[in-house]
């Protein structure tokens, strides 16, 4: 868990340097309903997020942190709300948010864009403005502050 | 009928002229698909589009024209597939009345021929394929055989380290990742460690997850060397062993040579703003030269080929999240449609919106952690 989280904070690789100027260039012209806060930091974006109109989350704002590992984008970057998040059956209330592809199924063909369409769309289906219903245990247990890439989710093995 | 036999005729000669990649689904009125590379793709590694083609004629044909459709491609963006259609829409107008079915597919073949090139940006370090302005360098890249993605060298060799940096530390069963290997060394465990993935699945396309041979990335690994830490240098090494390895000499000449005949030739292909497209190299090149080296049975080699060569007939479904992940203006688009599907055979759950959540696997470094069916996190 220490290791891993100086990890996050190493510096950006060269590759991902370049990796991610480009990006920033491409949100110049960001994908609908977000809006990137400009700073000088390449390695932490701040991504507000208009909930759709016609969802639960119309007319509401929220904000997405972005850090991004020394070796994005081989590695997936980090990702949550900054609370206040939405509530959402799969968004836990300090913001971790339970999605595939900031995981397991990250491939560095995907970029922050391709993430923020995929949130935004798992909020637009949600039916229901819920918490997770181990909302308390798991935000309880990241009291420390961990990273959800560094949470070490209850794990069974193959024969289990 | 005079005409329908001259139709017969017509289906007849187009069969002669396409041989295998004509399928006649009927011979009157003539319904014909039509599987159409572009002329200078002799050699796979120099053919960065392809594209099925429906013609079927009505009972009237030939002076109501046939309808043209694509039915399948590959390397092709939406707006190069529009390009296609729209043409031979255009030219069956312009023929109406005339027998035109072996004109339109050499049509199709021209175009394609000329939109021979692959377009947009590497998917992984989003900057051109082929550099915009000519005074850029030129970076080699390479195509994946199954799905015609492209990807420069030096970017997918540094996915391909990664991973399996990645599935030796979870798996904790390899001590090859020191840093003091010597060259012999690093091919030996590069393979030994293929050996225990060979026969299954070995790598997925990182923008449509279509799989990749494990024979595929043995060979590249055994170029490239395959191990390490990613320190720059290392990297640097990978690249230029690519760049240096026979074969992609030889390509270059071979290419270079192509591409003066066709200077001189008129120009069947004139490459965008005046670019070379002079380096690239394909996975299937690549497992053909380590075959060779390595002196494999020829039978061995032949079925390798013929399962990649095989591959991108079978594949209308690999088509649309190409389509849809080449085009790098809906890029964007990509995560939710066009990679997010389960890998494994966890459902997703909670909606229907075809994210896993979860569920599943999920692997980081050394800590070999899951992901439950059921609710997320626990200790
Ligand atoms: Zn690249
Ligand atoms: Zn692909």
């Amino acid at each position: 868990m220490t290791t891993s989280s100086t990890q996050t904070r190493k510096a950006l690789s060269k590759i991902a340097q370049l990796r991610l100027q480009k990006e920033l260039e491409e949100w110049h012209d960001p994908p609908v309903g977000f809006k990137h806060k400009v700073s000088d930091n390449l390695q932490r974006w701040t991504i507000e997020v208009s909930g759709a109109p016609g969802t639960l989350y119309a007319n509401e704002t929220y904000q997405l942190q972005v850090d991004f590992p020394e070796h994005y984008p081989m590695e997936a970057p980090q990702v949550i709300f900054v609370p206040p998040a939405p509530a959402h059956p799969h968004i836990y209330s300090n913001g971790h948010i339970c999605l595939d592809i900031l995981y397991d199924s990250w491939s560095p063909a995907m970029t922050v864009s391709s993430i923020c369409i995929s949130i935004l769309s798992m909020l637009s289906s949600s039916t229901s403005k819920q918490r997770p219903p181990d909302n308390d245990l798991y935000v309880n247990k990241c009291r420390n502050g961990r990273s959800p890439k560094e949470t070490r989710w209850w794990f069974h093995d193959d024969k289990v | 009928m005079a005409e329908e036999d001259e139709i017969l005729m017509e289906v007849e000669a187009v069969e002669a002229v396409y041989g295998d990649d004509c399928i006649v689904l009927n011979r009157f009125p003539p319904h014909l698909h039509l599987h159409l590379k572009p002329r200078t793709a002799d050699v796979d590694s120099q053919q960065f589009v392809e594209a099925t083609i429906e013609l079927r004629a009505g009972p009237q044909y030939p002076s109501d024209p046939p309808y043209v459709g694509i039915i399948g491609s590959k390397g092709l963006d939406e707006e190069r597939q529009m390009h296609l259609s729209n043409s031979l829409h255009d030219k069956a107008q312009e023929l109406t009345s005339c027998l035109m079915l072996v004109a339109l597919c050499e049509d199709a073949v021209e175009i394609l021929t000329s939109m021979n090139h692959p377009e947009g940006d590497c998917p992984l370090c989003l900057y051109p394929l082929v550099p915009e302005d000519s005074h850029s360098e030129v970076q080699p890249f390479m195509k994946l055989m199954s799905c015609f993605h492209c990807f420069h060298c030096e970017c997918i060799v540094r996915w391909l380290t990664w991973i399996q940096k990645q599935n030796e530390a979870s798996s904790g069963t390899s001590n090859t990742l020191s840093s003091d290997v010597d060259e012999e060394n690093v091919l030996a465990s590069g393979k030994l460690y293929l050996r225990k993935i060979m026969g299954s699945t070995a790598g997925n396309c990182p923008v449509c997850r279509k799989v990749f041979l494990a024979k595929d990335i043995e060979h590249v690994l055994n170029l490239v060397g395959s191990h390490n830490a990613d320190s720059d240098v290392y990297e640097k090494e990978l690249v230029e062993k690519v760049l240096q390895c026979d074969l992609e000499t030889t390509r270059r000449q071979e290419f270079e040579a192509i591409l003066k005949l066709q200077q001189q030739c008129g120009g069947l292909i004139e490459p965008p703003k005046n670019n070379v497209l002079y380096s690239r190299i394909s996975v299937q090149d690549l497992v053909r030269e380590a075959n060779e080296m390595m002196n494999v049975e020829a039978s061995e080699q032949q079925h390798t080929n013929q399962i990649v060569r095989e591959e991108p007939e079978s594949s209308s479904s690999s088509n649309q999240a190409s389509r849809r992940a080449c085009d790098a203006r809906t890029r964007h688009r990509r995560g939710h449609t066009g990679i997010a599907e389960p890998a494994s055979g966890v459902p997703p759950t909670g909606s229907t919106s075809g994210h896993r959540r979860h569920s599943g696997t999920r692997k980081h470094g050394k800590n070999q952690s899951r992901w439950q069916a059921k609710p997320c996190p626990k200790e």
